[in-house]
């Protein structure tokens, strides 16, 4: 990896850390686990689409492992492990059919991956089913919170873009 | 719009549209009285709320840590837990079948039950 890609990818490390850390000291309008803005995953989108799928989990995955530590509850870090993994995948997967017009819905798609994975874990973890019944407001909440962030990602994106994707 | 577009928008649009159907049908307020607590998924509590009277408890997790909760005017939620998240705290009191209390670092669930599971 080439120094100058390398300070790159360690620049975005460090915008999400900050973005995660400063979302930390909100106040959770809704005090239900897992449900929140996630406006880290802004970058997430962001390197989703500017960067190699193995550059995006790097990214990912320094940002995780750091922001369990920097925020104190490592025993999270298998729950947004599991999510991440999972939004990672499935946002790959389906960025070539999502041209750059629509990368709110892949954020979307990715929100609602990520929460899916968190409830897989907590029902593992619990080992009951009774956190099942959070997996709906999950998924309205990850629609709010990745079109949200979506819509940062797909600005972002607008601007930094070479000219030849000006179908932005 | 493409028809990878379509196809994404359409699944999520059902999606959302089936869990905002399922959290209406979820999670109304519960005229239910009986509350099981479960640690590990066993049943370590289970009573009828209406005939309890007010105390607070604390419940020690096998891993560490610990939970207060309180009991109060039939009502019931945890109010203070050593966890670093505390968002079964601010859960505040249960209401209904579709949101039960959950502690996911002491694996704690409190939730409504059967009559005749108490």
């Amino acid at each position: 990896m080439k120094a100058g890609k390398l300070t790159r990818l360690a620049l975005l490390t460090a915008l999400a850390l900050i973005i995660f850390i400063v979302e930390l000291h909100f106040p959770n309008l809704i005090p239900l686990p897992g449900v929140k803005l996630g406006l880290a995953n802004i970058i997430t989108v962001y390197a989703v689409y500017k960067y190699s799928p193995k550059e995006v989990a790097l990214i990912v995955a320094a940002r995780l492992i750091l922001g369990a530590f920097f925020g104190g509850n490592v025993s999270a870090l298998m729950y947004s492990g599991a999510g991440a993994a999972l939004c990672l995948a499935g946002m790959l997967l389906i960025k070539k059919v999502i041209p750059y017009r629509y990368i709110w819905l892949s954020s979307v798609v990715g929100a609602i991956l990520h929460n899916t994975g968190q409830i897989i874990v907590a029902v593992l973890v619990v080992g009951s089913f009774a956190v099942v019944s959070y997996y709906p407001i999950l998924i309205i909440s990850g629609c709010i919170a990745g079109a949200f962030t979506g819509i940062c990602a797909q600005l972002l994106l607008k601007r930094d873009l070479p000219e030849k994707r000006s179908d932005v | 719009m493409t028809k990878g577009v379509k196809i994404i928008g359409a699944v999520v649009l059902l999606l959302l549209i089936g869990s905002v159907i399922a959290m209406l049908l979820n999670f109304r307020e519960s005229d239910n009285t009986y509350v099981s607590i479960l640690q590990n998924n066993e049943v370590i509590y289970s009573f009828d709320l209406s005939e309890e009277e007010d105390r607070t408890f604390r419940i020690e997790s096998p891993q560490g840590g610990w939970n207060d909760v309180k009991i109060e005017d039939g009502r019931i939620c945890i109010v203070d837990a050593d966890c670093p998240d505390k968002t079964c705290v601010h859960t505040g009191y249960l209401r209904s079948e579709g949101v039960p209390i959950v502690c996911l670092p002491h694996k704690l669930v409190i939730r409504f039950s059967d009559k005749e599971s108490s």
